[in-house]
């Protein structure tokens, strides 16, 4: 291009650090020094703000310039940020024949009857593409020109250096992103289109009416609204301690109620998911307090304390009997954790259901494996009682298989546990029994033990079965004594019921593992144990123990209880081997019409809140075989809140509150719970050391930081942005203690 | 209404006593002092200088023996000074300064801000030159200041400073603007001289409390003052204070005649001696040098006297109307004691546009700078210059 | 918008300000202002002198305030207030409070004479400075609040000295109550500003200003900064009563300075490879101050007096 016709007038709109002002200071500069034209670059000199509307203005001509003016009619109109297009006076007074020039991802064809000529350039995209500016704001003023250049016809190659020479800093990124620019316009001709003029919407001041002006018109007649470039919402998100509970309890949401003293309300919620609050609240392993990102902070909160606070807090209210709705009858196999949540949710759905028990009482392996100084046989009746009294049908004693079962209903659901301990290949003697069958003829048989006060035991093992059965014989005055193969931290029991073990009296030997047994004198065996130092990890994560050469030492022992894990009977299925799985299984051989579903310790799991939740799962799922609907478990999909998500500015350090554990000085035959309870105030104390990830409550810290009153409480009494007035600063999104506010595009 | 108003105080006190006045020995600034008390002014903000300094020192000393109701705070400079009447004028008191020389200057800023903000304050400029130091009589500090927006007069006596002072409030609260009362410095300062000095009651009669309601802070009606305007309302407000700067000579003119009615003295924008068919020469003064002009012109019949009093906006209207009984041949001849660092002085350049089209030829004369004395002699030696010799230059320095 | 029903934790219960500012993103003076129309109510008269604030307070016709706002000169905001003040009083009005809103340009550097005249003569005013430590109104130039290594337009490759030890001005006047404080910290902020406000004579407040463009850092940092500010002890909080100096909070943790220091722009040229000795520079500077601190709290608070 050498020459012009006529002069160009051109218009810019921008926001405060677009950088427009330098890009039209540039564009004068290469059509001066590189092609040899008059030029004319000025910016509306105002109060530039980050992110508010500006204006700058540019004339080319062949001729010298004569004008030193606004531009009220341009020929080309150029606009930066595509958001300032919601201005209807933007484009006034731009020629018949004008020229539009956006930075927008959208065709030409978007912006029809805007111009004569449309021309669209992705500028944000390729700006941010090469790190110019920030997502707030990206810098986008290379990319025009590249695209101003387009347009006028001149060559990009020409600009180059000179836009590199130009430019404040990253010269390459800033003539790439021009070069980018250049050649990735779109065009449309609206042949159509015809000049339009409206009113602007800026307070323009009246005729003065005072000899001085006065300033008392409020200034919310400035919606910096438009100035936003990216906005803050409320979005709660996933709580770890929610997640991590396999039962999906609500976890979050029953500590909240709780902090607020409102346990009747906690107790609901934990009712939705997991019937057992009081039991879970002694038993459970407390994934939620593990996963507690309180724990980086000063010490995780004690969930279970607080759900067994709940859980004790609500035993008087009974809760109502739902009546049965639905004509299909359902079998539920087993009364544990799994069986029972199962058979509850359906009653409640209005299903008939009956619960069949093999043992003389309800309650599965939380009756028989685990031992009442941990969880007192009256809690454990509470809660059951409380399923029944909703109109679950419970039939103890009673040992069946699901052909006996066919026909009779039409769904079957087993969930049988796993009750059959897995021995160690040491030989057959006396003197060796299972653990699970040690606890289970104590709880449920009171059948007196062999083991007598001052006898040596020796449990294998690491997991819960272990310590239990350690804790058991060390209140039947012997001394116990756990072997195990890998360290403390690899143990799977639950860290504080080792750590009550230890203070009781059990000790451990880790890193150390039986090889055989040989009879020794006066009915005792004597235990060849191996010594092991830890390996490389296992598919499970933990590291593989290895024996340590000639390590071999011998324990003479009176009794050895294995403890090493359990398998199900596969009794129910009239001892045919089944690959037992969450939900509905077929059989090799089918033994019934009636479709079986399997749930529990037999599926997956092997703690009563993984088979709370797995039964949970399998009502919903024979509840939509039933409806002829299909189910699949879902997952949110929302993010789950990190500790580093978390403003822990916001919050005081304030010391955690252990569960109370008495340790009788005497055990013998002392079965008394060791673990106490906290005291109302204790547990809302606890409650409220909350961080709340993920969620609003209300804390009010976005409103006191907002620098632009532009928080506000909405009529469902939830925090919200004012988004009139909102810049889109984020300081919101940054100190919000819980994470609760995030940038929405 | 453009007539010549008298305004020779020597005059007037020749006449008897008027009712409700007593008469009493006063240097210019002790008169400049109680008409601040006669006034009412209820702050007063003060910072030394010579040789306005004993205004304040009179006035605190009064304030300090509770003659006069006022507060008076000691400020850190003149722009403080000026600064602080500003935020006191615009909670709606009528407040009062005083200052000189280097003090206005350093003022400068506010005097802008203080006008544009229309202020009715009243200040007392007692003249005297920047540097090299020099504390005498010189107008160049006030006259630098013409375009700062303040109405200005120039007065000759201390009588005329304590009227002044009491027109200039009724002047500056009636149009929104701030007025200067210009005094020659020991000439008029520290000269004591008789002065009728008027009851409170006479000054209250004319001079009701300040009556400004719209433009003033008023913590009910919350709103700001002086922020930010955009171009176009900028402009408009210009235009209306200039609508306002059109009424001064016309108000002043009828501020004076009321002036007269009340205590007796008339005053005008202008005074004219002397003036007609037959007058060769009119000497065009302001402030202390007007009197030793007078006494000279008694010797001259054919030589005139035009007074300006009301320098800033400049009375056109009156200057005109006082020439327009002299002849077409009559020659003006200004007498400057201000350098603007310009060949011709501020009151020739302001008489010229006055005259602009008129057939008379003005010279000037530069007098008296840094208080360099003006006698009866250098009045004969301006009367004398020889216009009508081409060797004559249109502007003589007189020595 | 209608307000429902503010939770207690609102530290402002009634906005005494208006939204739609025209601030940066991420400032902290209409945040400033909200809290000290918050604390000071509307029978408030607010001086503002040349700075950010004059255009953040309203363009005409609008005004930000629930309240009076004189706008005044660049020097003069103290002298203008005293005028203000003598003349309220004179008017019966001794209990609307004149409050100055000023920069640190109009503070430190062209304000200082007015502000320690006032200061001096006791009166009755409480001056409040939001020290963003630069002219960042007309575009960052160097104020002698500007601290030592910050870039500005007019110190292009970093200050060399370090700013004005202003509060050591201030505390030099004798005044009946003077602190800092920080927008982080509100509930000190806004204790702060009750305390001014109680108190009579001239009172004087400076509050550390987050400004985005000035700074250069994001916006959503802001408070962060100003919060990490504290806790390197780069920007202490302090307070005095009477003459009794306390230093008002002290940060848990011994914070390196450059935990402040990295995430702004305007130091990041001490962030070089080569530079370490900038930040080991400020890191005395700061450690001297602190120790500075702690004596002179030892020194008032053992001296007898009243």
């Amino acid at each position: 291009m050498t020459e012009l016709s006529k002069m160009i007038e051109i218009r810019g709109h921008a926001r405060g650090g677009q950088g427009m002002v330098t890009a039209f200071e540039m564009l004068a500069k290469i059509f001066s020094y590189r092609f040899g034209f008059e030029v004319q670059a000025f910016p509306f000199f105002g109060v530039e703000r980050t992110g508010a509307p500006i204006q700058a203005y540019l004339r080319i001509s062949s001729l010298p310039i004569r004008v030193r003016s606004y531009i009220y009619h341009p020929n080309m109109a150029i606009v930066f940020d595509e958001g300032l297009m919601e201005n209807p006076a933007l484009l006034n007074g731009l020629t018949p024949d004008g020229i539009l020039i956006i930075n927008t991802d959208k065709p030409p064809s978007d912006f029809k009857g805007k111009a004569h000529r449309i021309v669209t350039v992705p500028a944000t995209h390729i700006s941010v593409e090469r790190k110019l500016g920030s997502k707030s704001l990206p810098i986008v003023n290379a990319a025009m020109i590249g695209a101003v250049l387009k347009v006028l016809g001149a060559d990009i190659e020409e600009a180059e250096e000179l836009i590199k020479q130009e430019v404040p800093a990253k010269p390459e990124a800033n003539a790439d992103a021009a070069k980018a620019a250049y050649h990735s316009t779109s065009e449309l001709s609206d042949p159509l289109f015809s000049p339009h003029q409206v009113n602007g919407t800026a307070g323009q001041a009246s005729k003065p009416s005072s000899p001085m002006p006065f300033w008392d018109k409020p200034m919310s007649a400035n919606k910096t609204g438009s100035w936003r470039v990216v906005a803050p919402k409320y979005e709660t998100r996933q709580a770890p301690c929610s997640t991590n509970c396999p039962a999906g309890t609500d976890v979050r949401r029953f500590v909240d109620l709780a902090a607020k003293g409102k346990f009747d309300e906690a107790y609901q919620v934990i009712y939705e998911h997991n019937p057992f609050p009081a039991i879970c609240g002694r038993v459970c392993p407390h994934f939620c307090q593990h996963s507690c990102n309180r724990i980086y902070f000063d010490g995780n909160l004690n969930i279970g304390a607080i759900e067994r606070f709940i859980g004790d807090f609500a035993k008087s209210e009974p809760p109502a009997e739902v009546p049965a709705t639905k004509k299909e009858k359902i079998a539920v196999v087993g009364s544990g954790p799994a069986g029972l949540t199962a058979a509850l949710r359906l009653r409640s759905m209005g299903y008939p259901v009956t619960v069949y028990e093999a043992m003389p009482k309800a309650g599965g392996m939380m009756r028989s494996g685990i031992p009442r100084f941990r969880l007192p046989e009256n809690v454990l009746d509470d809660e059951i009682r409380r399923i029944e009294e909703q109109g679950v049908n419970i039939i103890t004693g009673k040992r069946v298989t699901i052909a006996e079962l066919d026909g009779k209903y039409s769904a079957i659901i087993t969930a049988v546990g796993s009750h059959v301990g897995m021995g160690l290949n040491l030989g057959s003697h006396e003197q060796v029994t299972d653990g699970i069958e040690f606890l289970r003829e104590l709880l449920i048989h009171q059948k007196s033990s062999k083991i007598k006060k001052g006898d040596t035991v020796a449990v294998i093992g690491g997991g819960n079965t272990a310590v239990d059965v350690a804790r058991t014989a060390l209140r039947y005055g012997a001394v116990p004594t756990i072997f195990y193969r890998r360290t403390k931290q690899e143990m799977p029991a639950i860290a504080h019921e080792v750590e009550e073990a230890l203070r009781e009296g059990v000790v451990i030997e880790f890193l150390t593992a039986p090889v055989h047994l040989e009879p020794a004198t006066s009915g005792r065996l004597n235990m060849a144990v191996q010594m092991m130092e830890l390996g490389e990890p296992d598919d499970s994560g933990r590291r593989r123990p290895v024996p340590v050469p000639g390590s071999e030492k011998m324990v003479p022992v009176d009794h050895i209880i294995t403890a090493i894990g359990q398998r199900t009977d596969p009794f129910v299925f009239s001892n045919q081997t089944v690959k037992a799985h969450q939900g509905r299984i077929e059989l090799d051989e089918p033994q019934t019409r009636t479709p079986v579903f399997c749930a529990g310790d037999m599926a997956w799991g092997g703690t009563v809140v993984e088979a709370i939740g797995s039964g949970n799962d399998v009502a919903k799922e024979t509840d939509a075989f039933l409806r002829g609907i299909p189910w699949k478990k879902e997952d949110s999909t929302l993010p789950v809140t990190g500790y580093d998500e978390i403003n822990t500015a916001w919050f005081m350090p304030a010391p955690g509150h252990a569960t109370p554990v008495t340790i009788p000085g005497n055990l013998l035959n002392n079965f008394d719970e060791v673990a106490g309870g906290l005291s109302r105030e204790t547990v809302m104390d606890e409650a409220q050391r909350c961080l709340h990830c993920g969620e609003c409550f209300n804390c009010g810290n976005c409103f006191n930081f907002c620098p632009d009153a532009a928080i506000y409480i909405d009529e469902e009494n939830r925090l919200r942005v004012n988004y009139d007035y909102c810049k889109g600063c984020g300081v919101c999104v940054r100190e919000c203690p819980s994470s609760a506010i995030h940038y929405s595009e | 209404m453009t007539e010549t108003r008298i305004t020779d105080t020597s005059e007037i006190r020749h006449t008897d006593l008027p009712p409700h006045h007593t008469k009493l020995v006063m240097k210019g600034n002790s008169a400049a002092a109680v008409a601040a008390k006669l006034c009412r002014v209820s702050l007063v903000t003060a910072y030394p200088i010579t040789p306005q300094t004993s205004i304040i020192e009179e006035i605190t000393t009064m304030i300090d023996r509770g003659e006069f109701d006022a507060t008076s705070v000691n400020m850190e400079s003149e722009h403080s000074v000026f600064a602080a009447l500003k935020g006191a004028s615009l909670v709606g008191e009528r407040v009062f300064t005083a200052t000189s020389g280097q003090g206005l200057l350093y003022a400068h800023e506010v005097l802008h801000a203080i006008a544009h903000m229309r202020l009715p304050i009243v200040a007392c400029n007692v003249g005297r030159p920047s540097f090299p130091w020099n504390i005498w009589a010189d107008q160049t500090d006030s006259i630098s200041q013409r375009d700062t927006g303040w109405v200005q007069f120039y007065c000759e006596s201390s009588q005329e400073v304590l009227d002044t002072v009491i027109q200039s409030y009724k002047l500056a609260e009636k149009l929104l603007l701030p007025v200067m009362v210009v005094l020659d410095a020991f000439y008029l300062s520290h000269t004591s001289e008789n002065v009728f000095l008027p009851h409170q009651n006479l000054v209250d009669e004319f001079l009701p409390p300040d009556q400004r309601s719209g433009n003033r802070v008023d913590t009910a009606q919350p709103r700001a003052f002086g922020g930010l305007v955009g171009p176009n309302t900028y402009d408009d407000y210009n235009k209306l204070y200039w609508d306002d700067v059109n009424k001064v000579e016309k108000v002043c003119n009828k501020t004076g005649s009321e002036f007269g009615k009340v205590f007796g003295r008339e005053y005008g924008a202008v005074e004219a001696v002397n003036i007609h068919k037959n007058t060769k020469k009119v000497l065009v003064t302001m402030a202390t040098i007007t009197t030793t002009v007078r006494e000279v012109l008694a010797c001259y019949p054919d030589i005139g006297l035009l007074k300006i009093r009301l320098f800033k906006p400049f009375p056109k209207k009156s200057v005109l109307n006082a020439l327009s009984t002299a002849g077409d041949d009559c020659n003006i001849i200004t007498i400057d004691r201000n350098f603007l660092g310009d060949t011709e002085g501020a009151l020739m350049q302001e008489m010229k546009r006055a005259l602009f089209g008129k057939t008379c030829k003005v010279f000037g004369v530069y007098a008296g700078l840094g208080g360099r004395d003006v006698s009866a002699d250098t009045i004969e030696k301006i009367i004398n210059l020889d216009v009508d010799s081409p060797h004559t230059e249109e502007v003589t320095w007189i020595r | 918008m209608k307000m429902m029903k503010p939770v207690n934790e609102f530290i402002i219960q009634k906005e005494n300000i208006f939204s739609g500012a025209l601030s940066c993103r991420g400032c902290g003076w209409t945040l400033l202002a909200r809290y000290v129309s918050h604390v000071m109510g509307e029978n408030t008269v607010y001086v503002v002198p040349a700075c950010c604030f004059s255009i953040i307070a309203g363009p005409n016709p609008m005004n930000l305030m629930k309240g009076t706002v004189v706008h005044t000169l660049f020097a003069a905001a103290a002298a203008t207030a005293t005028g203000v003040r003598h003349a309220l009083d004179r008017q019966g009005k001794t209990d609307t409070l004149v409050v100055v809103l000023a920069g640190d340009g109009g503070t430190f550097d062209i304000g200082l004479q007015a502000l320690s005249g006032a200061a001096a003569r006791q009166e009755n005013i409480i001056y409040i400075c939001n020290n963003n430590a630069a002219y960042m109104n007309t575009g960052v130039q160097s104020s002698t609040g500007t601290p030592s290594g910050a870039k500005t337009t007019t110190d292009p490759s970093g200050k060399k000295l370090p700013a004005k030890n202003l509060m050591g001005i201030v505390d030099a006047h004798h005044i009946p109550y003077y602190a800092t404080a920080s927008p982080a910290y509100l509930n000190d902020l806004v204790s702060k500003l009750e305390k001014a406000k109680d108190a009579s004579g001239f009172r004087f407040l400076m509050i550390d200003g987050p400004c985005p463009p000035g700074h250069k850092h994001d916006p959503e940092v802001s408070i962060e900064l100003t919060r990490l500010a504290v806790e390197t002890r780069y920007y202490p909080l302090i307070e005095s009563q009477d003459g009794d100096l306390i230093i008002s909070y002290l940060p848990k943790e011994n914070r390196p300075v450059s935990d402040y220091l990295k995430p702004q722009g305007r130091f990041a040229h001490l962030f070089g490879d080569t530079d370490t000795n900038g930040i080991r520079e400020i890191q005395k500077q700061v450690d001297d101050s602190w120790q500075r601190l702690l004596k002179m709290q030892e020194i008032t608070s053992s001296s007898v007096r009243k």
